[in-house]
Formats: C-alpha cells, sequence, structure tokens
C-alpha cells in the first residue's frame, strides 16, 4: 500500500487510551472450551484497553491470537470465535502497527463473518466493533476507514440493541465525525441515559464518562 | 518526554491536517526523530523537542509558542500560512514513496467538466481544503477556478469521491497518493481527472521568524541534510515514512 505524509504516525486506537500501567500477563489455567477462549480473548482486550506498557500489549495480543486460533479450530463458524478472532487482530494491529493494515482488514472481514453467524453476539457487538474500527482507522487510500460505511453498521448495531449504551456511543463518535453535531449530541445523551439505568459497574462509569465527554464538544 | 520537553531550548512543530494519527500516537516517533535530529545537528542532547498536531488550528496556535522554532509542514499549509508566521524554508521532506515533490489531481464526475468555466457553482473537496490559496494558484495555477467555486477541506476523502462519482456539482483534489489509488475504487470510472499540478513540495521544515539565530540553523540544516545517508538517523526517518532531506525547491511564487 502506498503512504503519505505522516501516515507512519497513524496508529489506530480500537480501544480506550492506556492510562494506568499493569503488570505484565499473569499465568492462567489453560482454556479449552469455545466459551473459556472467548472469555479469555476478552479479558486479554480489556487489560490492553488500560495497559501503557507496549510490550505487555504486544504479549496480550499475542496471547489472544493464540486463543483466537485455538477456537477458530474447535469452531471455524462459530460467531464466539469469529469475533475472538476480530479481536485478537484488532490488539495485533494496536501491537504491530506496521503491519496494521493487513491485520486490520482481517479483523474486518472476520466481524462480517461473524455478524452473518449471530449478529446478536456480544450485543451486537460485531456491527459494533466493525463500525469502530471504520470510523477510527485511517480513510482511503492508506487504510479501510470508512466513516460513511462506519455510521451504517453503527446504526446497525443500535437497530439490534438499542439500550446498550457502546453500541449509542458507535453512532455518536460516527455521527460527529461525519459532522452531524446535533445527531451526535442526541446519541450521546442517549447513551448517557442508558447507562444511567443500568447498575452501577466500571463498565457503566467509563460508558458515562465517554458520553458527557461527547456531550461537551 | 515531559523531562525532555521541559529541557528543550527549541521545539519541532509538525502539523499535517487532514492526514490520520493523534499526537499520543506520535509523539514517541517525534521524540525519537528529534534526538536523531539534534544528534546529527551537533546541538546539545536534549536542547530539540518535537509536539505533533493533526489540525490547522491547533498547529497554528503551538506555533504562536515562543519555544516552536522550526515547523514541519505540508506544502499547502506552508503556502497558506508562511507570510503570517514569517517561515524560512530550511530543508524538504523527501518521502519514502513519493520523493521530494508530488503532484495533485483535480477529479470530478466523467463527461462534467469541460474547462474550468465549467466548474461555476461546484464544491472543491480536498485534504487542502484548509489552504485555498495553495489550491487556486499553486495545484490549480493553470485551472482558474471561477470565483464561486466553494473550496472545503475534508478528510473523509472517500466520500467526496462518492459524492462526485454520484453526478453532485463536487470536483475533488487529491494528493498524489490518493490520486494513484483511484484506479483501485470499484465506481473509479465514473471518475475523470481533469487537471494535474506542477510537480510541488511536500513538505518543508522551515525556521519561524528569527527565533533560531543563523549559526544553529545552518547547523540544522546541515544536519537535516545528511539525515538518511548516516549510519543511524534513518532508523528514526523510517516510522515517519522519510528517505531524508534535500534542499528546498520552490516554486517561483513561493520562494521566499
Amino acid at each position: 500500500m502506498k503512504t503519505s505524509f505522516f501516515c507512519g504516525v497513524s496508529i489506530l486506537a480500537l480501544t480506550a487510551c492506556a492510562t494506568q500501567p499493569q503488570s505484565p500477563p499473569l499465568p492462567r489455567a489453560q482454556p479449552s472450551t469455545t466459551q473459556e477462549l472467548a472469555a479469555a480473548i476478552d479479558a486479554d482486550a480489556r487489560r490492553s484497553d488500560h495497559e501503557a506498557d507496549a510490550k505487555v500489549r504486544a504479549e496480550l495480543a499475542a496471547e489472544a491470537g493464540r486463543d483466537a486460533d485455538a477456537c477458530l479450530a474447535r469452531e471455524p463458524q462459530a460467531a464466539a470465535c469469529l469475533y475472538g478472532g476480530a479481536i485478537a487482530l484488532g490488539l495485533e494491529a494496536r501491537a504491530h502497527p506496521a503491519r496494521a493494515g493487513e491485520s486490520l482488514n482481517s479483523m474486518l472481514d472476520k466481524l462480517a463473518r461473524a455478524e452473518s453467524s449471530d449478529p446478536n453476539y456480544d450485543e451486537a457487538g460485531p456491527a459494533r466493533v466493525r463500525a469502530l474500527v471504520l470510523i477510527r482507522a485511517p480513510g482511503w487510500p492508506l487504510g479501510p476507514g470508512d466513516t460513511e460505511a462506519g455510521l451504517d453498521a453503527a446504526r446497525r448495531a443500535v437497530a439490534l440493541r438499542p439500550l446498550y449504551p457502546p453500541n449509542l456511543l458507535a453512532l455518536a463518535e460516527g455521527l460527529a465525525k461525519t459532522g452531524d453535531r446535533s445527531g451526535a449530541r442526541d446519541a450521546y445523551a442517549r447513551a448517557r441515559d442508558a447507562a444511567q439505568a443500568l447498575p452501577d459497574a466500571a463498565d457503566r462509569n467509563d460508558w458515562l464518562r465517554e458520553a458527557d465527554q461527547g456531550l461537551k464538544h | 518526554m515531559t523531562t525532555l520537553l521541559a529541557a528543550s531550548l527549541a521545539t519541532l512543530v509538525f502539523c499535517a491536517p487532514g492526514y490520520p494519527g493523534g499526537a499520543g500516537d506520535a509523539q514517541p516517533l517525534l521524540d525519537q526523530f528529534a534526538a536523531a535530529t539534534a544528534a546529527i545537528s551537533g546541538w546539545p542532547a536534549g536542547s530539540l523537542g518535537a509536539v505533533y498536531d493533526p489540525t490547522e488550528e491547533g498547529g497554528l496556535a503551538k506555533l504562536a509558542g515562543n519555544d516552536a522554532v522550526l515547523a514541519f509542514v505540508p506544502y499547502p499549509f506552508y503556502v497558506e500560512h508562511a507570510a503570517q508566521l514569517h517561515l524560512t524554508p530550511l530543508v524538504q521532506a523527501d518521502m519514502a514513496d513519493i520523493g521530494p515533490q508530488q503532484r495533485w489531481t483535480l477529479v470530478a464526475k466523467s463527461g462534467r467538466l469541460t474547462g474550468p468555466a465549467s466548474m461555476t457553482g461546484y464544491l472543491l473537496l480536498s485534504t487542502a481544503g484548509y489552504a485555498p490559496d495553495f489550491i487556486r494558484h499553486s495545484a490549480l495555477q493553470d485551472w482558474v477556478l471561477p470565483a464561486d467555486v466553494k473550496i472545503e477541506f475534508t478528510g473523509q476523502v472517500l466520500s467526496a469521491l462518492r459524492r462526485a462519482a454520484a453526478g453532485e456539482p463536487v470536483a475533488v483534489l487529491l494528493d498524489q497518493t490518493q490520486a494513484a489509488a483511484l484506479p483501485s475504487l470499484p465506481f473509479a470510472a465514473e471518475l475523470k481527472s481533469v487537471a494535474q499540478s506542477a510537480e510541488l513540495p511536500v513538505a518543508l521544515i522551515a525556521v519561524v521568524g528569527s527565533r533560531l539565530a543563523p549559526p544553529r540553523a545552518k547547523a540544522l540544516q546541515e544536519g537535516l541534510l545528511k539525515m538518511g545517508r548516516s549510519g543511524g538517523s534513518s532508523e528514526s526517518l523510517a516510522p515517519l515514512r522519510l528517505r531524508g532531506f534535500v534542499l528546498p525547491k520552490l516554486p517561483s511564487r513561493t520562494a521566499p
């Protein structure tokens, strides 16, 4: 792929900014079932979200990749494995930006197959994560980013799970990026209301913070 | 990074409106580049810092700071703000993929534009849309745009091309990388290149005002020209897709 001025600094942040340094990955029991492997990938992704150390993020990405391969070997068409494989590729893209273009294209392919297999998996996760990749990735011709397609994916996620705050946050982000400030504010407000209706938890607080930040702009 | 910046006497401000990448992502690469530049120029370690801003407004704000002695900016930014910021070109970036110069290409719906006058009422979108003076008088110097053509910045080039292909009165000015990728689009047959610029610089490093003493500027220029040609310095260039630097070769209109 040809590149251009400063594209070398374009690194996709699919997750929140790293803020809290943590220790290297802890030894763990080897997951073996599809559910355990999917849960292990999810746990690696959550840790990576808050990990400042690039080396640890690379280790988490490698571990998630191994778990995704094991999951796909067991059930190649299962939404949990395809979705987990996509998440692992997102971690790989973040850990190794030089290979990000290839990882992101594979990620989008896996998300499309996961969405075909079970669009409701992880609260419409395949469409939501696809939206975030398309909205945040560098756009044509440097990367697979495509805000319009991302917005379509976010709308599909919201249509399936309208009260799940991350779906509304993805929609708000897409609307904001296309310059629809009014639509974005409305979606951020809906995300905040949906989060406030949920029991108190770390995720809920993160969603509320993101919605409040969006409403300030 | 904070320590380095605190100790810095001079700051190099990178600004690239329309290109992807956030300041946080870029900072480690910029720190590496600043350290290598200082070393090869014989400047004391830690005497050159670097910051990045992906927006025109943010870049201008950073360049207004007294510690901002150098600007590393795309040529359209230079054309638009050189006079205001009193920029004096030091070196021209030699990009890994396209070299030190590039051509810009104006693209529109096939069969719609027969000449500049037929663009009356058009919207011209580009990643360089923040620099209308560059577009009118550098990139499209030989394609005189009607006065009522509206020029706007877009970071969504694909969307702009879709609008043009769909028949909206929209034309898109593409940089060389974008123009080269155009045939890969599924709707490429709907679009046509109608004008192309002469070869223009891709990006420049310039001194801001008189904030850098001439001997230090000279040492920096000599150091930058050596980058990519001496051991070690290539490592700081590759992540920024730079091959090295050459002496500025500006079109006569924008030469200082």
